[in-house]
């Protein structure tokens, strides 16, 4: 999901900047408060350990292979302001040093890969874990987040390209969301094995970033949200919605040029469709609520396999069995 | 992936664009990138004179051409992509052909630039437009124990495969997993004695 | 004069509750080579991390331990981290900077000394270790026995007057092994090395403190010990060859 540079344009790639520089500059200060200076080092040990695993290969059927992105388990493992900073540092590595993703798209890219899939994938985590208790909840709630995070993190990504004309939305997001659906069950499933590995060896690493007050936890999300709803507000909602028709002629009544406007302003409403499926934005809308049920119940049967019952029926994964 | 392929640095230390100061090259290459990112399409003199400067420059580099052409081709599945989209769209041609050459293009500028910069001068230059220290040092251990890490993780394959008789992709999968696990805990472990050994030479 | 190190009944316990140390007690004077011998698992790196306070997590701890007279306690900590300069196990651990130069200037740097004084104490540490010229070089493109140099340059630019060792020519050729043997002969502070190059035990240090499982068994003349043959097997070690060939009087230093 690294967009290359050429594929937004100007203005997408200012406003992913300004949300992503503001992003990780709030987790850049969050971080200095709340990590002890024991911790520091671990960043970017973290951020090392996330490329290589980044590169670790799963094989799927007929010579594929998955791999893992890891935002939501370095959130789960570290907290969302630490996974954010972790994650930015894999991303400037990334485009610097290898060339993958862009340097004009760095923002759009920090803001999808970084915020998006670490804060939502946190947030999911953490709301359904508190429901599910003990370890096998802990697991079933980290599977059904990264799985979230990688879909909604998709849909950022198509938003910008749309936005940007280089693919309609029409294209993009279904393109975009179905392939990231298949994709977040290998994200899912690897995050989730390796995160309960973890909990077998060293629970004490695991216990820790749960140990954030929820106040606290919420007053940092908040911010997060925010961010993120302008995000959608940018690169999602103008395509389901039709708020800049209304935008433009509001614009107009200003006598700003209608040219200039056009430019500014997400595309309106597309007429423009691939010839025999133009229901394809709306069943792919119908396939996420579907797919999001499936996957929460998948999630579920996988917390139950990877942890096993000790004798006396407690989950075997607690700190002291 | 072997080790070789996270050397980012390739080509002769004593070609012309190597000596030239790390500065000029990271200002100039991202002036190249903004311009070529925000010209339209039909400004058509900027990516002929761009193309043929990168061109230039390449030769100057003296990158191997086989490097260059393997990194550019990685945008192919990218392009291909937009192109099939736009297929559909009478107006698409020009969508194609803008992402295309733009993308070659920054993505050329990319390549040469970083793989002529010593990384602690990127490091510089990055800690001159103000980034946070933090995000420097995390970038910089980063860069640092990449290596460690991709090394351990090689040696930790390739033990485990020499004790591996079983087929079959669920036990693979559960394999693979274990070491990826192994690979956060020793970084864990090694973080903490990098900050002790920190705090041995007095840091604060 | 105040010995260099001294360790009173020090006690330690791992988080898991293992007892790693069980009431120790040495001491070593200024300008001594002393060399610290035992099995794996006796409890070598874990004295030696706290003779500069890293251990216990928490000061004071159980027992004393004294550098150059004074404590180590939470307030001092600065001023014995400067007197005591800990090199590694594992030189990865410890060159955590970019390049060798910047790793070099670390310490100095840490303790406030100005631009120029820095350059000059890097110059003249690179050169101690022989690897002059080497400091635009990343670290992580070093080879083993340079990494370990380096780690060693870097402590010598804080100029400590105790230098203390964790395993130092373990994982190097028999050059590398010579090589760094000589730098140390020719370093003169006050010596500790934890080390299972016994040879190197014998050249290097004339006295030797051998522990097993926390305590202290056996501290006086490096040869001695070494030629006590039941000592030595009865805590993980041998005597070396180069005691079974030659005289008993070591070529060490007195």
């Amino acid at each position: 999901m690294h967009i290359p540079d050429g594929f937004i344009d100007g203005k997408t790639a200012a406003a992913a900047a300004v949300l992503s520089v503001t992003g990780v500059g709030f987790a850049l200060k969050r971080v200095r408060l709340e990590l002890p200076p024991r911790k520091v080092p671990l960043l970017g040990l973290a951020a090392a350990f996330l490329f290589v695993a980044q590169m670790v290969n799963f094989p799927v059927a007929g010579g594929t292979s998955g791999h893992l992105v890891g935002g939501t388990l370095v959130a789960a493992l570290l907290g969302p302001s630490a996974a954010v900073v972790v994650v930015t540092t894999v991303l400037i590595i990334q485009c610097f040093l290898f060339q993958d993703g862009g340097v004009i798209s760095l923002g759009a890219n920090v803001f999808n890969m970084a915020i998006v899939n670490s804060v939502i994938g946190y947030a999911i985590y953490r709301i359904v874990s508190h429901w599910l208790p003990g370890a096998r909840g802990r697991i079933a709630a980290l599977a059904f987040a990264a799985w979230c995070a990688t879909v909604l993190a998709a849909m950022g990504c198509a938003g910008q390209l749309a936005w940007s004309g280089t693919i309609p939305w029409t294209a993009a997001f279904p393109a975009m969301t179905t392939v990231h659906m298949l994709i977040g069950l290998g994200e899912g499933l690897i995050s989730a094995m390796v995160f309960a590995a973890i909990s077998r060896a060293r629970p004490d690493l695991v216990i820790e970033s749960n140990e954030a007050g929820p106040q606290e936890r919420a007053g940092e999300l908040v911010l997060y949200g925010l961010l993120i709803t302008l995000g959608i507000a940018l690169f999602i909602a103008p395509f389901a919605c039709s708020w800049p028709d209304g935008l433009d002629s509001v614009a107009e009544k200003f006598g700003i040029s209608h040219r200039i406007a056009a430019a500014l302003l997400p595309a309106p409403a597309p007429d423009y469709q691939i010839p025999g499926i133009h229901w394809a934005v709306g069943a792919t809308a119908l396939a996420g609520v579907a797919g999001a049920l499936i996957v929460f119940g998948l999630a579920l049967g996988l917390g139950r396999l990877l942890v096993p019952k000790t004798r006396n029926g407690v989950p075997g994964n607690q700190a002291n069995p | 992936m072997s080790i070789d392929w996270l050397r980012h640095q390739h080509g002769h230390p004593d070609s012309p664009l190597h000596s030239l100061p790390a500065e000029l090259k990271l200002g100039f290459g991202f002036g190249v990138i903004l311009v070529t990112v925000l010209a339209p399409i039909e400004w058509s003199t900027w990516f002929i004179c761009a193309a043929l400067g990168l061109g230039v420059t390449a030769l100057l580099s003296r990158l191997p051409l086989l490097f260059l052409s393997r990194r550019l081709l990685a945008l192919s599945p990218f392009v291909l992509g937009v192109v099939l989209v736009n297929a559909f769209e009478p107006a698409g041609r020009g969508h194609w052909l803008a992402v295309s050459v733009k993308s070659v293009l920054c993505l050329l500028t990319v390549i040469l630039v970083s793989n002529t910069t010593p990384f602690s001068q990127i490091l510089r230059a990055l800690k001159f437009i103000r980034i946070p220290a933090l995000l420097i040092t995390t970038i910089a251990l980063m860069h640092r124990y990449l290596f460690v890490l991709m090394e351990e993780s090689e040696r930790m394959r390739r033990a485990r495969a020499s004790r591996t008789f079983k087929r079959g992709q669920r036990f693979h999968w559960r394999l693979l997993a274990t070491i990826v696990s192994q690979l956060f805990i020793r970084a864990s472990e090694r973080a903490e004695r990098i900050y002790d050994a920190m705090c041995a030479r007095g840091w604060k | 004069m105040s010995p260099a190190i001294e360790v009173s009944d020090l006690r330690y316990r791992y988080h898991d509750g293992t007892e790693a140390l069980r009431g120790l007690c040495f001491r070593i004077e200024p300008g001594e080579c002393v060399a610290l011998l035992g099995p794996n698992g006796s409890g070598k790196s874990t004295i030696l991390l706290h003779l500069n306070g890293i251990l216990p997590d928490r000061l004071p701890g159980d027992g004393t331990v004294k550098i150059l007279g004074v404590p180590v306690a939470a307030a001092a900590l600065e001023a014995i981290r400067r007197q005591v300069g800990l090199v590694f196990q594992d030189p990865d651990d410890q060159l955590f900077c970019p390049t060798v130069q910047e790793d070099v200037a670390f310490g100095p740097e840490q303790m406030g000394l100005d631009k120029s004084q820095v350059a000059a104490r890097v110059l003249r540490s690179l050169a101690q270790v022989g690897l002059s010229g080497f400091g635009h070089r990343a670290t992580h493109h070093l080879s083993h026995g340079e990494k370990r140099r380096v780690c060693l340059a870097g402590v010598l630019a804080c100029e400590p007057s105790i230098l203390v060792l964790d395993e130092p020519t373990s994982d190097l050729d028999p050059r590398g092994r010579r090589e760094f043997k000589a730098l140390l002969r020719g370093i003169s502070a006050t010596k500790l090395i934890a080390t299972h190059d016994l040879e190197m035990a014998v050249e290097l240090c004339a006295r030797a403190i051998v522990i097993d499982r926390g305590q202290v068994v056996a501290d006086g003349r490096t040869v001695e010990l070494l030629n006590n043959e039941p000592l030595m097997f009865a805590h993980g070690l041998e005597r070396p060859h180069i005691l079974q060939h030659f005289h008993p009087e070591s070529p060490a230093a007195g």
